[in-house]
This record gives structure tokens, sequence and C-alpha cells, in this order.
């Protein structure tokens, strides 16, 4: 059992499972606990999602917490198959805070919304003393329907199906990074942006088995869920793997592995081998998904549960699940 | 594959095909221990080329009562200012987490001059940085202390366990029970000593050392001259870094470090004593050394009882032939500091390396 919460329970790789286990252990025990994917799929064909925002610095290059919250929420209902339709806001505002500063970060969640076709269907805010919270605290509810025929799932990868990403990975996790280090890493931009209108038509593809947006934790983490939660082993090649050159120099210099720096606009999808050219096809006519790519396929080998990658020299290493925060190295 | 890279592999191939004899390669530098695996770099090299870990990882090498003295000024009440690579390091009364979970006052720093603010934003209270590391971040630590007495800030000061790399390879070089053919050397901590402190291990104990930065091309390229030398049968101190490295390495970093620091005695966890391997706050900055002000004694510490970092951190065995690897001591629940820092040997493989199932 956890005795104190850290930062580390918060960075999405094997302490953060093991503390949202813990915490949801008093429901899953009475049998009304959820399943653990992106969004929650409810009876009637809906799907439900929440995501609390804090982030510092909140406004950088590609967006700010307001766009952000937005993005977040969307995403998680998109990598279930589902509309953005409704969303619910709730503020946490310290004492003191600038209103204008607040209005900003609405006015850019309300275009986002307002891009999607979401409706802003319930909202909440309260004001706490100085110290209360960092600035401001935004969680998100999003709620829509699902527009797939089966449910999408980390449990439903099979030997011989591809694993594509929409775009080069990291680059959320690497501006707030570069912003935190203060490096000036000149053409580095969030990729935070809603990514339904890319995955949409990917819905009515046959063998469209799973997708993630891979946010805390990169698309490392996303992988090792998928290959645990479908017992599968998944390869990996290096080469393949879309990678902006400001992100690669940024991880150099900060000793940092760019799969498992997060991103806020890359889904990564797991497919019958069969349909990945009209997949493919389908992402890269949105703006966004230029460089989508299949990266690596799931095989019936060993070890399985786990995730192994081809390096850019030929080599092989593991990819595995990240423990710990993210640190810059000291030497 | 790049071709060049690919023909770095052929060529590698081929020279331990002609010599025919097993080479044992220490890399000095925790950031090329992660970069050999990452890179998937060790399961490239031919069988006769085996690399190991050296004392590179700073965290790892912090002994013990090093440890233990940062610990105790946080009992008294002090600020203690350290990178977050040194906050899990376990020993035998808690970490900076745990004391930090227990109310203590421990900041994470991602460069010293972040402890030059908290001092400032916290007049009242006694500062201390942590300093930990090799010729790469002590100059960082001696900016620190000169600037916070320019600004005469007296309630800072720093707790030096900065560590010169050329005494602990040296040891290494002469230790009887480590066989070791070549060295690789950090390329980022030869642009502040430059050459000349490597020198002696070729011109002494007869071993090719090569000098390369972090990038797998550049660790293939230094095998290759590894490999190139001992076929030769002609050992020297060569650099594949390039233009960075100047044979006299940086002047106005090593005159900081001789400005502040002086050159003293220090303990490596695994290694124990080497002379002449640490920076202490010279005499005339002795105002800002916090084993001065707070009167510290550092005890050297003993390892948890099992723990075999020290013969990680000297190559003498690699991590799975350690008993708790994997069972007792993982990145989640560490033993020693070499399975928690990013750095450390224990945990890149534990990340990157599965061991064969016997």
């Amino acid at each position: 059992m956890t005795e104190r919460v850290s930062l580390s329970h918060g960075s999405g790789g094997r302490q953060s499972q093991q503390i949202v286990a813990e915490l949801l252990a008093p429901f899953t025990r009475r049998g009304i606990g959820p399943e653990l994917e992106d969004a929650a799929l409810l009876p009637g064909g809906y799907a439900m999602t929440v995501d609390g925002f804090t982030v510092s610095p909140r406004t950088f290059p590609g967006g700010d917490i307001g766009h952000l919250c937005v993005c977040g929420c969307v995403n998680d209902l998109a990598a279930r198959g589902a509309s953005p339709d409704f969303l619910g806001l709730g503020l946490v505002i310290e004492e003191g805070f600038s209103a204008e500063e607040l209005r900003t970060y609405m006015e850019s969640a309300a275009r986002t919304c307002a891009d999607l076709g979401t409706v802003l269907a319930a909202g909440d805010t309260k004001v706490v003393p100085v110290g209360g919270v960092d600035g401001v605290l935004i969680t998100g509810c999003a709620f829509g329907r699902v527009q797939t025929p089966h449910p999408l799932s980390l449990g439903n990868l099979r030997p011989g199906d591809h694993i594509v990403v929409s775009t080069s990975i990291g680059r959320h996790g690497a501006t707030i990074a570069a912003s935190r280090f203060n490096l000036d890493v000149v053409g580095l931009e969030s990729d935070c942006a809603p990514l339904w209108p890319a995955v949409r038509p990917l819905l009515a593809l046959d063998g469209l088995r799973c997708m993630r947006d891979c946010t805390r934790g990169g698309l490392g983490t996303v992988l090792c869920e998928w290959a645990e939660g479908s017992g599968v082993h998944v390869a990996l090649d290096e080469e393949s793997i879309p990678l902006s050159p400001q992100v690669r120099s940024l991880c150099d210099v900060l000793g940092f592995d760019p799969l498992y720096m997060a991103c806020e606009g890359c889904m990564a999808v797991a497919v019958d081998a069969s349909q990945t050219d009209r997949l493919l096809a389908l992402l890269r006519a949105s703006p966004l998904c230029g460089e989508a790519a299949v990266i690596g396929q799931v095989t019936g080998g060993e070890p399985k549960g786990m995730v192994s990658m081809r390096t850019l020299i030929g080599g092989e290493r593991l990819v595995d699940m990240p423990t710990g925060e993210l640190l810059p190295r000291i030497c | 594959m790049p071709g060049d890279l690919r023909a770095a592999v052929e060529a590698l191939r081929r020279l331990a095909e002609e010599s025919a004899t097993a080479v044992t390669v220490m890399e000095v530098c925790g950031t090329h221990t992660v970069s050999a695996f990452r890179s998937g770099l060790r399961s490239v090299l031919p069988k006769s080329m085996r690399l190991i870990s050296g004392p590179g990882c700073p965290v790892c090498v912090t002994d013990q009562g090093e440890i233990e003295a940062a610990l105790s000024l946080l009992r008294r009440g002090v600020v203690v200012v350290a990178y977050g690579d040194m906050f899990k390091v376990p020993s035998a009364s808690g970490s900076l987490a745990s004391m930090r979970g227990e109310g203590h006052d421990v900041r994470t720093a991602t460069s010293a001059m972040d402890a030059l603010r908290v001092a400032e934003e916290n007049p009242g209270r006694e500062v201390v940085f942590l300093g930990v590391g090799f010729e790469t971040t002590a100059p960082a630590t001696a900016t620190l202390v000169r600037e916070a007495r320019r600004k005469g800030i007296a309630n800072l000061s720093v707790l030096s366990f900065h560590k010169r790399t050329p005494p602990a390879v040296e040891a290494l070089a002469g230790a009887a029970d480590v066989q070791i053919s070549a060295f690789l050397l950090p390329g980022h901590v030869s642009v502040i000593t430059g050459h000349e402190p490597f020198r002696f291990l070729a011109d002494r104990f007869g071993l090719p050392a090569v000098i390369a930065g972090f990038d797998p091309e550049q660790i293939l390229l230094a095998m290759v001259e590894i490999a190139r030398q001992i076929r030769a049968g002609a050992p020297e101190l060569r650099s594949v870094y390039g233009t960075a490295v100047r044979p006299e390495g940086n002047r106005k970093a090593l005159g900081l470090l001789d400005e502040v620091f002086s050159v003293r005695d220090a303990r490596w966890r695994g290694i124990g004593l080497i002379p002449d391997s640490g920076y202490g706050l010279r005499g005339d900055y002795g105002d800002f050394d916090a084993e001065r002000r707070f009167s510290l004694v550092i005890v050297p510490g003993t390892p948890p009882a099992g723990c075999r970092c020290g013969d990680v951190l000297t190559g003498r065995i690699t991590p799975p032939q350690c008993p708790l690897f994997r069972t007792a001591c993982t990145p989640l629940s560490p033993v020693g500091p070499c399975m928690v820092s990013s750095e450390g040997t224990c945990g890149a493989y534990f990340r990157f390396h599965r061991e064969e199932r016997t």
C-alpha cells in the first residue's frame, strides 16, 4: 500500500497504475468500478471521460491550458470511437488569480469546442485561498456517442496487427520541458490538437482494434499497457517512428527518451494488417496526421506482455513501462 | 540502418574476428551506459566484445554517509536543494524523498542556481545546496558559490560531494581483480578537463582509451578505434568526439573550479576512499562550506544488506549477478542507488534488458 502520494504517482507509468488500482479498490470490491480505458463505454451507446489539467507554464508554444483541457477530454472520447458532444468544466481558482488570464483560457477552450461542435453543458467554479492550488486547476468531463460497431479496447490486439501512430511523437512533453528548463528550441511546438476529425473516418474500418492518445507517459507507456492488456508481444521499429529533429535534440540534451514524452495530439492505433493501407490513407487526409506511419507489429512470439524495439543501429532493446518522474541527467 | 553505421558494425565484427581475444571495455559515464542500452548497441557488438559500466553515475557513487549528512541537515530544519535524481536514493534512515514526505523542506533543482533563488526567497532560513556530480556539474556549483558571495547571501552554503573522474578511473585501471582491456571516456567531461588527465591510461597501464560523445554512432566509432588499437597492439589516448574537446580543456571552467574548490580525498560508494578524487570548498570560500557551517562529521556508510552496487560500479559483477536484482530490488522499491538513478547500471539493465531464461 502506498503511504504517501509522490509526484511519480502522477507521471503515467507503473506507479500511476498502482495508485489508481488502490484508489479504485473500494469500488471494484463492490463490483461498481470502471474499466481502465481512456473513456468509459456506458449503456445506451454513450461514452464518458474525466480529466484534470494543471500545467506549468499555462501558455506554451502551440496552446494553453484551456485548449489543452478540451483536447485532452475529447481525445479520450475519440480514442474509444465516441464523438465529443458535451463537455463539463470544473475550475478551482487560486485567490488573486488574474481574471483576464482566466478569460483567455475560456476563450481558447470555447474556440476549440466550437470547431468540434461540442456544447458546454455544465460547469463549476471554486475559489480557494492563496496556496490552495497553483493558479488554476481545470477538470473536464466529456460525454458523447459511441460510433463504432465493436468496442475498441486494449485487450483486442492479435498477432499480426499493425501499430500505427498518427503523427510525430513527444512534441507536447518536449515543449513543456523546454519551457521548464529555459531551453529555446526553434520550431518546437506542442502537438496539442483535437483528434476527433482525424479519427472519425477510421471508425468504419473492419479490424480497427484499439486507439489511445499518447498523453502522460507517451507512446512507450501506451504500448506497454496494450501488450499487457492483450497478453501479446509488440515489436517496434525505431527507424519508422516519426520524430521531429526538435524533439530529438531536446531529448538528447536532457537525457530523455522520446518514447515516454507526452503527446496531446497523437493517436496510437492498432489495426488488422489487411486494413493498414486504408487506415494510413484516411489518417493522412487529415492535416494533423501527414506523418502517420506504421511503427510496429503485434507478434505471436516472446516475451508476451512486453514491448521490444529494433533500434536505429540494428540492435534490440526492451521498451519498459516507465517508473518515477522523468528527470534531466545531471552529469 | 544508415550506411555509415552498418559500415562501423561491419568493421567492428571484422576486427574482432581478426584479433580473436576477448575484450572488456569499461564505459566510465552513466550517460554512455544508458545510451548503449537505449540504442541497442550492446546487442550488435561482436560476442568477444563486452561493455561493462563504471563509476560514472554521480548519484550512484555518492557514499551512504554523504546522504546521511544531507538528511541530518533536514532534521535540523535546514532547507536542502538537490538534483531530482538524488531524491529516491535510500540510505539507512530514509531518503530525501521520504523526508520530504514527512514534511521536511527538500527542493528539486534543475540547475545549481536554483539554490540561490531559494536562499533569496527564504532569508530567515538556512539553505544548503547538495553538490553532486563530476567535472561537468562542479563548475555550476562553483558559479553558485561565487554568485552567493557577490550578492552577499549569508544563508546559503554548499555540501560539496563533487568528484573528479581521473583518480577513480586510475583506481580501477590498477585494480587487480577487475580485468579491463580498454576505457570508453566521456566526451563532455573531457571538454572541461582536456585530454591530459587521461593520458596515463595508455602511458602507464598500456590500455586503449577513447573519448567519445553519447550518441550510439560515437560509441560505435570508439569501439572500432579500441578494437583497432588492440589488434595493432598500440594503445593510445584518442578522441572521436571531434572539435568539441580541446586537448587543453575548457580554461574558463577549470579556472572557476580552481578558484572555488580545492582537491581533496573523497569516498566513493563501492570503491572507498580515493586520494585527490573530490572537490571541497577552498578556505577562502569557507563561509559557504556547509560541512564547516554545521560542523558535520561524515561517517563512511555501510551499504544495505545484500546490495552489491559497489561491485556493479566497479565492473566486478553485472546487475543480474546480484541476488537482489529484479527480486528485492526494482525501480519501484530500490535497495541501492544503481537501481534508482536514471543513469544507474541496474536501472538500465532492468529497463532495457531481459536475461536469458535458464
